[in-house]
């Protein structure tokens, strides 16, 4: 995408998108803008120089060329500006990662990824002792970094995600509802030909809210109708550490698990088109490093109050 | 509560329509001589003859229009023997596929002839025509009503570089004047007025009042993009036509082309042929099209309280700010973006500023979002 000519007049672009052109060619009434957010995708706020005279504050800020309008629905809107009533707010919440939950529970893998063992096999040999799982150690601990995508019932590695201030200056005691940033239900993106959200137990599985033309899925959860999915964090210590990673004032937290799609289970066909293979994890046996096939993927997670988002790197992974 | 979203009342929605128009020029040489004829395609079925704006065996090359020939089963060229009359069927079929789809029934269920006047009770017939179908991509939603004009040559003698002798054709007046009773919605009359300082139409044949200087000589169908030339523009006025016998030095015919008559050109040569002959006379079309543009408007309005805000990842260090040093600084964020958003939170369109806007508390915006349809 071309940048737009911005030597005069401000020029308002708008197109529809790849969703938006399959849902009016659909004419099922499923075509019907009903709200608007706006974005700030272009914009580094790390140029803001609060030490300058203010007329020069934001003068790099204003110089910053946009982009013509992407029409991939999911390409867009990356970040949103939000509506607080206060104005005198210093700090915001954040969307973060928290791998020290539980244990090694929510930690994310060495590679900085967390995998999914799309199949039986790939999980545990379907059960039997030794052979190549490389879901589970040699002492049938299920690995750091690995989620059980097709035993689903059994306990798993899962996700989590927090969201509150990250700075001390606004202590955890702080009631984060009074600050008009609680963040009470959150969106979930996934690409709905690879895998699933279910909740951290694998008792309850989302229906997306919507599949769009790219097969992303969105499911969308929130503290009144999912409590299996977001939960009120009322942990008030001070500090990061005892299985938290927000330092100031906190939220909610997101658990959920990823499981696997049919199509990833009884076919390779994905896995050849979208992915790769490699042999470096250790299998079950404690020995041997087996051929496996993976996916590269991403699972958004946004606040939907906030719109603050984080993308988690998922590896969807299967034996040879 | 922080919110990202800001949901569009029916007050924040208009429709309108808008109509676009381009100027459409088909200069003759395009016609024919430029390309040579390579810019022609002709069909095996001989049923029309297709002229595009380039040759068309590159891939560049835009179809802009179609020619063909018919008279009706009525006309006294059907009397013609079948070997003398070339692809006299096709030529009849035609001219009722035309007249069908253009004209279209009467009460019985017979096809209705075309009409000089559109006052298909009475009057003069067309019964012997040329047709012009113009692509669509030519003519979008349809032509332009009174913006139609085509010179053609009427000198006697067939002679395809010389356009001494012109005439214009013209829907002159069919901004007020037009006809809507035909099945393909509006149409309008062609007249041909005299080329500045000749006089090649027979000054019985033209009008009265606003008329006096045009004789009417065909049909247009704006929203169908078809044009009807009646053979009258091509026959002297002896032979039932509009020209004068001025245009031929005093003759009793003219030569449409190949030595024949026009009447003879449609029982004497096959459609291509007299497609071919026809694009010879032919100096220059134009006309202005139309394109319906329906539009949505959405007005996003952003209140001073709304949207200062940024969940940008830049937006904050460790948590803070970037854009205050203290609480009590105004916030402030920058717009680049526009979504607008159905109920499941599904991105359905998409508008993007040419710069930022700074938003602040001390500022109100509306943007209107148009999506054209």
């Amino acid at each position: 995408m071309a940048f737009q000519d911005n030597s005069g007049d401000i020029i308002f672009d708008v197109v529809l998108t790849d969703e938006g052109r399959r849902r009016l060619a659909r004419g099922d009434g499923s075509f019907n803008i009903v709200k608007f957010a706006l974005g700030d995708d272009e914009i580094n706020y790390g140029l803001y120089d609060t030490t300058a005279a203010t007329q020069d504050q934001d003068i790099e800020i204003l110089q910053t060329p946009v982009f013509e309008a992407f029409t991939n629905n999911t390409s867009v809107m990356s970040s949103m500006l939000m509506s607080i009533p206060r104005n005198n707010l210093l700090y915001l919440p954040i969307l973060k990662v928290n791998e020290i939950a539980d244990g090694s529970s929510t930690e994310f893998h060495s590679k900085n990824v967390f995998h999914v063992a799309v199949d039986g096999n790939t999980e545990n040999n379907n059960g039997v002792s030794g052979g190549d799982g490389i879901a589970f150690d040699s002492a049938g601990k299920i690995q750091t970094g690995f989620m059980l995508g097709f035993s689903t019932q059994k306990s798993s590695n899962y996700l989590r995600i927090d969201a509150g201030i990250d700075n001390s200056a606004v202590p955890p005691a702080t009631n984060i509802a009074d600050l008009f940033l609680d963040e009470t239900q959150y969106s979930l993106e996934i690409d709905n030909r690879l895998g699933s959200i279910i909740s951290k137990d694998g008792t309850t599985r989302l229906s997306p809210a919507s599949v769009d033309d790219d097969n992303i899925a969105l499911y969308v959860v929130s503290t009144e109708t999912d409590p299996d999915f977001v939960f009120v964090n009322t942990v008030t210590d001070s500090g990061t550490g005892n299985g938290q990673v927000i330092e100031g004032a906190r939220s909610t937290y997101l658990e959920f698990r990823i499981a696997s799609s049919i199509d990833l289970r009884q076919s390779n066909f994905l896995f050849n088109r979208l992915g790769a293979e490699l042999s470096d994890l250790t299998s079950q046996d404690g020995v041997s490093t087996p051929d496996y096939r993976y996916i590269d993927t991403l699972v958004k997670v946004t606040g939907l109050n906030t719109g603050y988002s984080v993308d988690l790197p998922i590896r969807f992974i299967k034996l040879k | 509560m922080a919110s990202t979203f800001k949901n569009l009342s029916p007050n924040d929605k208009i429709s309108t329509k808008t109509l676009l128009h381009e100027a459409i020029p088909l200069t003759g040489t395009i016609l024919s001589g430029t390309y040579t004829d390579l810019n022609i395609k002709n069909y095996s079925h001989g049923m029309f003859q297709s002229v595009y704006d380039y040759p068309y065996l590159s891939s560049s090359a835009n179809h802009i229009f179609d020619i063909t020939v018919g008279f009706a089963n009525d006309s006294a060229l059907s009397a013609s023997s079948p070997v003398a009359a070339a692809q006299q069927k096709k030529k009849i079929n035609l001219y009722n596929q035309m007249a069908q789809v253009l004209v279209g029934y009467d009460k019985t269920g017979s096809i209705q002839p075309f009409d000089e006047d559109g006052n298909l009770v009475d009057g003069t017939k067309l019964k012997e025509n040329i047709f012009l179908s113009f692509s669509r991509l030519l003519v979008k939603d349809e032509v332009k009503r009174g913006s139609f004009q085509m010179t053609v040559s009427v000198t006697g003698a067939y002679d395809p570089a010389n356009f001494g002798k012109t005439v214009v054709v013209s829907d002159f007046g069919a901004v007020n004047e037009y006809r809507i009773n035909s099945p393909v919605g509006e149409y309008g009359i062609l007249y041909a007025s005299n080329s500045s300082g000749q006089t090649n139409i027979d000054s019985t044949k033209l009008g009265a009042g606003v008329l006096a200087n045009h004789a009417a000589c065909g049909l247009i169908y704006y929203q169908a993009g078809v044009v009807v030339l009646s053979g009258s523009l091509f026959t002297l006025s002896g032979s039932g036509g509009i020209l004068s016998s001025s245009v031929d030095g005093g003759g009793s015919a003219i030569d449409f082309g190949d030595g024949f008559t026009f009447s003879d050109a449609l029982t004497g040569s096959s459609i291509s042929s007299s497609a071919n002959l026809l694009r010879a006379r032919i100096q220059n079309i134009q006309f202005n099209n139309t394109v319906e543009l329906n539009s949505s408007i959405y007005f996003c309005r952003i209140n001073h309280n709304e949207y200062n805000y940024s969940a940008n990842p830049t937006y904050l260090s460790q948590s803070q700010i970037r854009v205050k040093q203290e609480s009590s600084d105004s916030p402030v964020a920058y717009v680049t973006t526009v979504g607008l958003y159905s109920a499941d939170n599904q991105l359905l369109a998409v508008g993007k500023l040419s710069e930022p806007l700074r938003k602040d508390p001390t500022i109100e915006y509306t943007l209107r979002a148009r999506l054209d349809y």
